[in-house]
């Protein structure tokens, strides 16, 4: 499938007359105010309906008018004016990669993916991508391949284990969409960066650190990096290896040029910085993280990541850790911009590796700058014991 | 479609370990709780209506057109049912402005409840030991649920929930593989509960709940069919016909 | 960018129906905990003198973790989580690959016991917004512990669950008492009694 790909974007791309250096390519006809209009595609529409119902008044929405006037922004930029006013986008608080595209035009954000884009022209990338599902009405496809794929999956659960496979596949996560259709949705969100005057080579770049925090994820849970580089026959999606491969090749094609408002975005997205971190480090994904922190600290390791840094030690554990964290916290406080916390971590990470007196004197400054903190009873009794 | 997995699970258990089926009950009543026939005020929540289908592997495939469909058969057989109920049923408006999220949470907390009963009272592999005694039935929504908006002095809140996963072709065939293999495996999720609340205690004084219910809800007769199959026993209520009274002791 | 639908985020209660799905035919069956007697916690030194009667499910979460319920534990759940070692888990791991749960540190302070379930949840329940509201010292099974509440939504389903737990650390283990509840009535309902099964608790 995936050997196939790469020729069938070459060809799409050499079809397209390539005269100057950022020839805009030809975008396929929308219709707004599409109607459902099978059975299948009525059903899921009124499931979608539903989830976006709930969506709503979800509590993991996250409302900040500047961050989803921001979004929306480049949203608009990406597909146009038009499409844009086809989708309603809820930006999500759950810390991982993804963006969801639902057939009747509501489409999600996570939270997760705000803290590994890097510009502007990535999250364009991103968009484009998702946007090219809905367009392509993907869900409908999706649901129905999925539909014969899981039945082929029951009757082996039967066969093989004797019943018992069943109730836990029944679980299992619902639609994915196809390689085929993820490889479209490429190509045609290719398209839509490329219209709108964005740095090409952004989802390349992006796949390119996916794969590496993969690797990542990995050699910190002490197992060999996995990344495989052929997708297998079950999987959903061509590989990471694959996409980065071909979406290179069709940056060059396409040539230099565009932006890519990394500082923009950067100023976007800073405000909810410390609090993505702290989604992040909760997940208890060590390799993972530390190469997030690393990728965000090219420029430089600004408070918000030095203390995310600290935490992330921290909480893992070892007594190298523990000191590792306490220099983390430090370099923090001296930058003279860091939250109360940094004490308390600081405080806690030499507690833990038996440094009490420095410990309880930095659990001080913890409580002198947060006398109302949620745990200051507790922290008092460290203190104290 | 986290809920409807479990109640799969747990149908799979049931039909598993209910044998025979008659042991697994169904309906149940606060014990001493009487409703004198016309003598209460009922608000009908809006019921939640669900359907699809449910392919081989168990998948719920969710289905628009069955579901305006069930919604309008089950919505006339309930108007006509409650004619008959003997009360004075109102459907609940909820006023503008009001919290919808607050109602939502109701009706999941009731949701959440009657499977609840299911699991931990009607059946009996999983039971708990205090809900086993004899001419217990102890569960509720808790009183606040008085202070929702609009409910003008109303007694009792009915609510109902159905919730049906059609067993697609390849779904039954498996199903008689699978008796042959010696391995349960149940087609289609037919579930459906309806409970009253008491409005001012918020206990819940009755509920009729089961996981695979009578009646195709995308007909006006099937739907009339799983209207009184929920509303069985419904106290207070001039005596069921016999046919319902079939209905309710139906094996499954 | 890859799925229309979140991934798998099982609740709590599912995992405990799919262990239990595992479980059948029979296996543990449900136990009436009765009132006023002091009753062993997974074979472990933790015990407890519970006021009031409970049912103990036969499902457990994990080897050395039990829970009780007064209505079913999607109603109410009282959690023991007793002398889990170093490198140990709070609960069994359902996807140890993509989800592995934290483990359980000999260096671990009180203030580290919240983190520690705050960070299970997130990673094995896809809990996406968990918050530990409170934290404070308290007396508990013998020793200094800590008292701490929290609060989550259950996925996918509209139910706003509040939590309280009770723990301490002993010998490097962990000792830890969780009561969980809709907000919406239960919660308030039966956190007396919980709290009295926690208070009771005691380390021979």
């Amino acid at each position: 499938m995936c050997r196939l790909i790469v020729p069938l974007l070459a060809a799409a791309l050499c079809a397209a007359p390539v005269q100057a250096a950022r020839e805009t390519l030809p975008l396929p006809p929308f219709t707004t105010a599409y109607q459902p209009t099978t059975v299948d595609e009525r059903g899921l529409w009124m499931e979608a309906d539903e989830d976006e119902r709930r969506m709503r008044d979800a509590p993991e929405v996250i409302r900040d008018p500047a961050l989803n006037a921001y979004a929306r922004e480049v949203l608009c930029r990406t597909v146009g004016p038009a499409r844009c006013a086809a989708i309603r986008l809820y930006i999500v608080r759950i810390p991982m990669f993804n963006a969801t595209t639902y057939a009747n035009g509501m489409m999600t954000l996570w939270s997760g993916a705000l803290l590994r884009l890097h510009s502007e022209a990535e999250l364009a990338a991103m968009f484009g991508h998702e946007f090219s599902h809905f367009e392509l009405r993907h869900t409908l496809t999706g649901f129905q391949r999925r539909r014969s794929g899981s039945d082929l999956l029951a009757w082996a659960g039967l066969l093989g284990a004797g019943g018992i496979a069943l109730p836990t596949m029944v679980v299992g996560g619902f639609y994915r969409f196809s390689r085929a259709q993820e490889a479209a949705a490429d190509m045609l969100g290719f398209r839509y960066l490329t219209a709108a005057g964005y740095v090409v080579t952004a989802p390349a770049d992006l796949w390119t650190r996916v794969m590496a925090e993969q690797d990542a994820t990995e050699i910190g849970r002490y197992r060999k990096p996995n990344q495989r580089y052929v997708a297998g026959f079950f999987d959903t999606h061509p590989t990471e290896l694959t996409r980065a491969t071909y979406l290179r090749a069709a940056a060059a094609q396409i040539g230099g040029g565009g932006v890519d408002e990394a500082a923009r975005f950067r100023a976007a997205i800073a405000p909810w910085l410390p609090r993505l971190l702290g989604d992040q480090i909760k997940r208890n994904d060590f390799g993972g993280s530390e190469y997030l922190l690393n990728q965000l600290a090219v420029d430089g390791w600004t408070t918000p990541l030095l203390f995310a840094r600290g935490e992330l030690y921290r909480e893992r554990g070892n007594p190298r850790d523990l000191s590792a964290a306490a220099g983390f916290y430090r370099e923090a406080i001296a930058h003279g911009d860091a939250p109360a916390e940094a004490y308390r971590g600081l405080g806690l990470a030499l507690l833990r590796s038996g440094q009490v007196e420095a410990g309880k004197a930095a659990l001080r400054d913890y409580l002198a700058r947060r006398a109302d903190a949620g745990d200051a009873a507790m922290i008092a009794t460290l203190i104290a014991g | 479609m986290l809920r409807i997995a479990r109640d799969m699970i747990l149908a799979c258990l049931v039909a598993a370990a209910a044998v025979p089926a008659s042991a697994q009950e169904r309906s149940a009543i606060k014990p001493g709780f009487v409703l004198p026939p016309d003598t209460a005020r009922i608000l009908l929540f809006r019921p939640s209506i669900t359907v699809g289908a449910q392919s081989t592997a168990g998948l719920f495939e969710p289905n628009a057109d069955w579901t305006a469909q069930a919604r309008e058969a089950l919505g006339a057989s309930l108007r006509e049912a409650e004619a008959h109920l003997g009360h004075t049923v109102i459907d609940y408006a909820a006023p503008d402005g009001a919290d919808a999220a607050a109602l939502a949470e109701y009706h999941a907390l009731f949701d959440t409840v009657a499977a609840a009963v299911i699991e931990f009272q009607f059946f009996p592999g999983n039971r708990l030991p205090t809900k086993k005694r004899k001419d217990q039935f102890d569960w509720g929504l808790g009183p606040e649920v008085g202070t929702l908006p609009g409910l003008g002095g109303a007694d009792y809140a009915l609510f109902v929930t159905t919730e049906d996963a059609f067993g697609s072709t390849g779904r039954k065939v498996l199903q008689l593989f699978a008796a042959l293999a010696r391995v349960s495996v149940v087609s289609g999720v037919h579930k459906g509960f309806a409970g009253l609340v008491d409005l001012h205690s918020g206990e819940l004084v009755w509920l009729n709940a089961d996981l695979q219910m009578g009646g195709d809800v995308r007909t006006p007769e099937g739907a009339r069919k799983r209207v009184r199959e929920l509303l069985a026993g419904f106290p207070g209520k001039p005596a069921d016909t016999p046919v319902a009274a079939a209905d309710a002791n139906r094996a499954r | 960018m890859m799925t229309t639908r979140l991934p798998n985020r099982l609740p709590r209660h599912l995992l405990l129906v799919v262990a239990l799905a595992a479980a059948v035919p029979a296996g543990a069956s449900n136990r009436l905990i009765a009132a006023g007697g002091r009753v062993s916690i997974a074979r472990t030194p933790l015990t407890v003198t519970p006021a009031s009667e409970w049912n103990r499910l036969g499902a457990r979460p994990g080897r050395n973790a039990e829970v009780w319920t007064l209505d079913g534990d999607t109603l109410n759940a009282l959690t023991f989580y007793a002398a889990i070692g170093e490198g140990k888990t709070l609960f069994r791991q359902a996807d140890r690959r993509e989800h592995p749960l934290p483990p359980v540190n000999r260096t671990m302070l009180l203030t580290d016991i919240p983190t520690l379930l705050e960070n299970s949840y997130r990673s094995a329940l896809g809990v996406a917004t968990m918050t530990i509201d409170h934290v404070e010292p308290t007396p508990f099974a013998g020793a200094g512990g800590v008292h701490f509440s929290y609060s989550f939504v259950r996925p996918e389903e509209a139910i706003h669950v509040r939590g309280e737990g009770f723990g301490t650390l002993r010998d490097g283990k962990l000792y830890l008492i969780t009561y969980e509840a809709p907000a919406l009535y239960y919660f308030e309902r039966s956190a007396a009694a919980a709290r009295q099964v926690a208070e009771s608790a005691r380390l021979d």
